[in-house]
């Protein structure tokens, strides 16, 4: 199987990062689509990683 | 504000009525292909994940767990981001195996129509109460929209009459979506399109509402910021998120039901065309298209709070359309659910209806499909019978759970449910050791603890707090239940799977399976051969099982997927055909009834069932690969490359073949030096090369020599070129173990390699050589020649100047006799010169046939003797004057002239050379023997190489004996040189030759 080396790195960063995530998005009085901002995060890093890879793989 | 019943059911008919002609126009293609292959479409099909819970469910869960609503998308999210760990490896076993479900999918894994029963029957199961939720939200809306604001005092009765009515008009549609198609194999266009057309709908209606909620509600964002402000508690309801262990165990729930659930895996992977769209498009575009989707949620909810409506929480937004007084905002809440609802019913009742004729139907009816009826419309009908049944059940089973459960817990019972296939999906893919004992054990347990724990309290007084013994948190609330259940359920379903599969033998087919499905490459079967040999053939013994029609049909389709002829003959290729057969029926039979008609019908061979590994299809499949190996998997692929480049390009034909003689390689130079290509013949067997090359080969390969020198080809064809082919053959075995040794390799049978050199340019030079010391010789004759001609002809001229004056007749007479025998004389010598000059003539044809020994002898004497200048030694002929040989005369003189010519120039003056012979049963040996100088012992195992020669320069041109080994060997016979033999100055040389013994026929006799 070809497990995509830089989703690994994602996925391990955000593991290391989530508490602090975590905290950010509960922090009392912040604004109620912080978590849309992370989410936004994630499909910009997964577009980012689909380009490098255009070819038909099967 | 409120609707007649008769205008919802219209506009519920209008609506699926424009989704259908949606879809109509796509299949037409009045819809350009370009905009419905777009990825943009296939992503947005794939939102079909978000049904009826996404658009009302989730405002409940927003509002008792705050942000942990958004798992429910998240889960989906993370399985398309990491869609390379378990979404491209089904992908490529669904393309390529045709398999278009779960079910499908585990069938094929393990081997077993029971799996596919009890998947395909547990998945009806668990989907009934996802199939409830959505048939409950659109007739409670349509109660809410009938009965205005009043519902709340109505919201616990049902709405059974409204439910049926939508069931009915949804079966009715539902058909007339899904059953367009009946294989797999080819894209529903129209499905998906209207799926993507819903799910813009879906998203256009939940925007409407979040714009409604934020200005008509909250007066712009900053009203809705300042209301929150002012209301701590509302905006508090995001700090209350789920336990960590819930929220954990909620995301795993939704990851898993992105792939398990059959109405996602059909739109995911029986409905994609390019595997571009499911690796690049949704890995962005699905989490783009959710988080819009989740977007409206909050706003919505909060505004709900705010007008303080008074519907049950799932119905906010046509609350507040009803409160609002706006018919715009009620009719986008109502078709929110409607399109998530009608989408998630049709898709999901079609993957069902699919895995039942596949897995229950067929299986169960032992395959008598009906040849006589047409096979596709059979299966046309059943699948419809099947989507009226499961849309039915759906109802019967929102009857009988009475109201009970809100859309959540609905939906989480039916997740919980999907959840348990998660490890049967993970194992397919990661686990090769995992059986089929493992898989059914395992899923019976998780199912029974979800049964219990999820499914029986909705329609039960059964409360799972009993089972706290469990689970010791399962007592605190709902929420905990939840966790409990998925947790459990797949704990003990994973468990067991993994102890019976550990303890458990797996079946043979299974394991073929399971290393197909975990490997990277997908096509590794082993090389087997077919009882079969054409692909007519097929057809014929397939119409059994599928009716002539069908059975004609799926051969010629096949066939036309592999761009192959209707002669197909080759091994290889009728592999393929059978392979593609099989898959094409799998996506119209499903895997099972597929491999079982398969079997049944065109059976491999039983005795070459331990075949090796198709090495033409590995390779072609390695090639045709287009991944980015990386690591040792890329330096491995390099490797093979240059090995393959290296055999391709070695200037030698390599072929090499299977032990049931199947060509695996054939390189150019076997091309150039055969004419034959290589596509040609590459899988074919050896018995289907055309002559000559059939038998030369056929017989090298089963011959007991491993070696031959020199063969001559004789072609049919008559250009110069293939006139004068020369080829050696050379065989080795591929052992399969390196400790195996040729010769014990070729006895077991093993695979083959034979070299094929072309030496017909080394040839022609013999020749061309052979000739060129001919006439050397000849040259160094003339002066003898001369003189031996001149003696005669000096007697002639004395006799015609006697016979000028003499008048007796008597004496004339004797003259004349005189100048005859002169002539005679002269005519002798001429011919020998002329017969030792056109000695093996350029044609290099050796013609045996029996020849006299002593004959030969003398004549290669008396030409010797032609030479005055060279020395005087005595030759001594003993050979018998019967014995004959099988030779050719002329080369054989040419053998003697050589071996007796350097006899006399290694013996000194009135040397001695004895020529004798005997027979020995078949075989005749001839000595040539001298009393010279021989040979000096360290340059014996040279003397038969071409310009070797211890003559000084000028003298010799170390041909004479090369040459003499050549012509021997052409006539069959063998030379040998032993040398000294005795001791001195001169201790001898003898040169033995062995040739076979022959006799003179009675034709040659007259």
């Amino acid at each position: 199987m070809y497990i995509n080396r830089a989703l690994l790195l994602i996925a391990g960063i955000a593991f290391i990062l989530f508490p602090m995530i975590e905290e950010w998005i509960s922090h009392s009085g912040s604004q109620w689509y912080r978590p849309y901002q992370i989410w936004l995060l994630i499909i910009i890093a997964a577009y980012w990683n689909q380009r490098s890879r255009s070819s038909d793989e099967l | 504000m409120s609707y007649s019943l008769t205008q919802i059911v219209l506009f519920i008919v209008a609506y699926l009525t424009v989704l259908f002609g949606v879809a109509y126009l796509a299949d037409r293609g009045t819809i350009p292909k370009k905009v419905t292959h777009h990825p943009a479409v296939y992503v947005l099909s794939l939102g079909v994940f978000a049904g009826a819970l996404a658009t009302n469910g989730t405002i409940e869960l927003a509002y008792n767990y705050g942000y942990s609503f958004l798992l429910y998308y998240l889960g989906a999210v993370m399985m398309f981001v990491m869609a390379t760990v378990l979404l491209m490896p089904l992908l490529r076993l669904c393309r390529i195996y045709q398999l278009s479900s779960l079910a499908d999918v585990l069938t094929f894994r393990f081997r077993s129509p029971r799996v596919g029963a009890a998947i395909t029957i547990a998945m009806c199961i668990t989907l009934l109460p996802l199939l409830a939720l959505q048939i409950q939200v659109v007739a409670n809306s349509i109660h809410i929209l009938a009965g205005g604001a009043n519902f709340v005092e109505s919201s616990g009765q049902r709405q059974d009459g409204l439910a049926l009515l939508f069931c009915i008009i949804i079966i009715v549609f539902s058909i007339l979506f899904g059953t367009r198609h009946v294989s797999s194999q080819h894209r529903n266009t129209g499905l998906v399109t209207a799926i993507a057309f819903e799910s813009l709908v879906k998203l256009a209606a939940l925007f409407i509402l979040f714009f409604a909620s934020i200005y008509g509600v909250f007066d712009g964002f900053n009203g809705l910021n300042e209301w929150l402000v002012q209301n701590p508690d509302s905006h508090n309801i995001l700090d209350k998120p789920m336990r960590g262990d819930s929220a954990r165990g909620l995301l795993l729930i939704f990851f898993a039901g992105a792939v398990c659930m059959p109405h996602i895996f059909h739109m995911t992977f029986a409905e994609n065309t390019d595997s571009r769209d499911l690796q690049h498009s949704s890995t962005w575009g699905l989490p783009l298209y959710l988080m819009l989707l989740s977007l409206p949620i909050l706003p919505v909810t909060w505004a709900g709070i705010k007008l303080e409506q008074s519907l049950p929480l799932e119905y906010t937004g046509l609350a507040i359309g009803l409160i609002l007084g706006s018919t715009q905002i009620s009719v986008a809440a109502f078709v929110a659910g409607l399109s998530a609802a009608s989408a998630t019913i049709i898709v999901t009742t079609l993957a069902l209806a699919n895995m039942c004729v596949n897995h229950l139907v067929l299986p169960l009816r032992g395959l008598q499909i009906d040849p006589d009826k047409n096979l596709y419309t059979q299966l046309k009908w059943m699948r419809r019978s099947f989507i009226t049944l499961l849309i039915l059940g759906g109802y019967i089973f929102h009857l009988v759970i009475g109201g009970k459960g809100s859309l959540s817990q609905l939906g989480l019972v039916a997740f919980i449910g999907t959840l348990q296939f998660l490890p049967g999906v993970v194992a397919t893919l990661y686990w090769p050791a995992a059986n089929r004992k493992g898989l059914l054990t395992g899923l019976s347990a998780g199912l029974a603890v979800w049964f219990i724990a999820m499914l029986l309290p909705i329609f039960s007084n059964f409360e799972p707090q009993s089972l706290s013994f469990l689970y010791p948190t399962w007592l605190e609330d709902t929420e905990s239940v939840w966790t409990a259940a998925a947790m459990l359920s797949l704990a003990i379903n994973t468990a067991l799977f993994a102890v019976v599969s550990i303890l458990t033998p797996a079946h043979a087919e299974e394991v073929i399976a399971a290393d197909i499905c975990s490997m990277d490459d997908l096509n590794r079967p082993a090389r087997q051969l077919l009882s079969l040999h054409s692909p007519s053939e097929f057809a014929e013994q397939l119409a059994s099982a599928l009716g002539e029609s069908a059975a004609n049909d799926e051969v010629s389709r096949a066939l036309t997927d592999l761009q192959f002829n209707s002669d197909e003959s080759r091994p290889y290729a009728l592999r393929r055909l059978r392979n593609r057969i099989e898959a094409n029926l799998s996506g119209l039979l499903g895997p099972a009834v597929a491999h079982s008609i398969l079997n049944r019908c065109i059976p491999f061979r039983p005795e070459l069932h331990e075949g090796t590994e198709d090495i033409n299809l590995i390779e072609r499949n390695l090639d045709r690969a287009q991944m980015k190996f990386t690591g040792m998997a890329a330096d491995l692929d390099n490797l093979r490359r240059h090995y393959r480049q290296t055999l391709n390009k070695l200037p030698i034909g390599v072929c090499s073949l299977g032990r049931d003689g199947e060509l695996l390689m054939w390189n150019r130079v076997m091309e150039n030096i055969t004419g034959i290509s290589a596509p040609a013949v590459l899988g074919s067997l050896l018995d289907s090369l055309p002559q000559p090359w059939r038998d030369i080969l056929t017989k090298f390969a089963a011959g007991e020599e491993d070696s031959v020198m020199k063969l001559q080809v004789g072609l049919n064809n008559s250009d110069d070129k293939s006139r004068g082919l020369w080829i050696s053959l050379h065989r080795a075995a591929i052992a399969a173990s390196a400790d195996t040794d040729s010769a014990s390799a070729i006895e077991n049978n093993e695979d083959r390699v034979i070299l094929v050199e072309d030496i017909s340019h080394s040839e022609l030079l013999e020749e061309e050589l052979i000739h060129s010391e001919r006439l050397a010789s000849i040259g160094r004759l003339a002066a003898g020649v001369a003189h031996e001609i001149g003696n005669p002809v000096t007697g002639i001229a004395c006799l015609a100047q006697n016979l000028e004056y003499e008048t007796e007749p008597t004496e004339i007479r004797h003259m004349a006799h005189d100048i005859l025998t002169q002539t005679d004389r002269v005519s002798r010598i001429v011919e020998s010169l002329v017969n030792f000059s056109h000695t093996g003539s350029k044609s290099g044809e050796t013609r045996l046939s029996p020849s006299n020994l002593a004959d030969c002898v003398d004549e290669a004497i008396s030409l010797l003797q032609l030479d005055h200048e060279a020395k005087p030694v005595m030759f001594n002929n003993y050979c018998d004057r019967e014995l004959v040989v099988l030779a050719d005369s002329q080369r054989l003189l040419q053998v003697f002239i050589n071996l007796l010519g350097n006899a006399r120039d290694a013996c000194q003056d009135e040397g001695q050379v004895s020529i004798a012979a005997n027979r020995d049963e078949d075989l005749v040996t001839i000595d040539v023997e001298d009393n010279g100088s021989g040979v000096q012992p360290h340059l014996l195992n040279q003397v038969f190489e071409p310009f070797f020669t211890t003559k000084d320069p000028g003298e010799g041109t170390g041909l004479g004996l090369a040459l003499v080994y050549s012509i021997m060997e052409d006539m069959n016979g063998s030379v040998h040189l032993k040398s000294p033999l005795g001791e001195g100055e001169f201790p001898g040389t003898r040169v033995s030759l062995q040739l076979p013994s022959s006799a003179y026929t009675e034709d040659f006799l007259i």
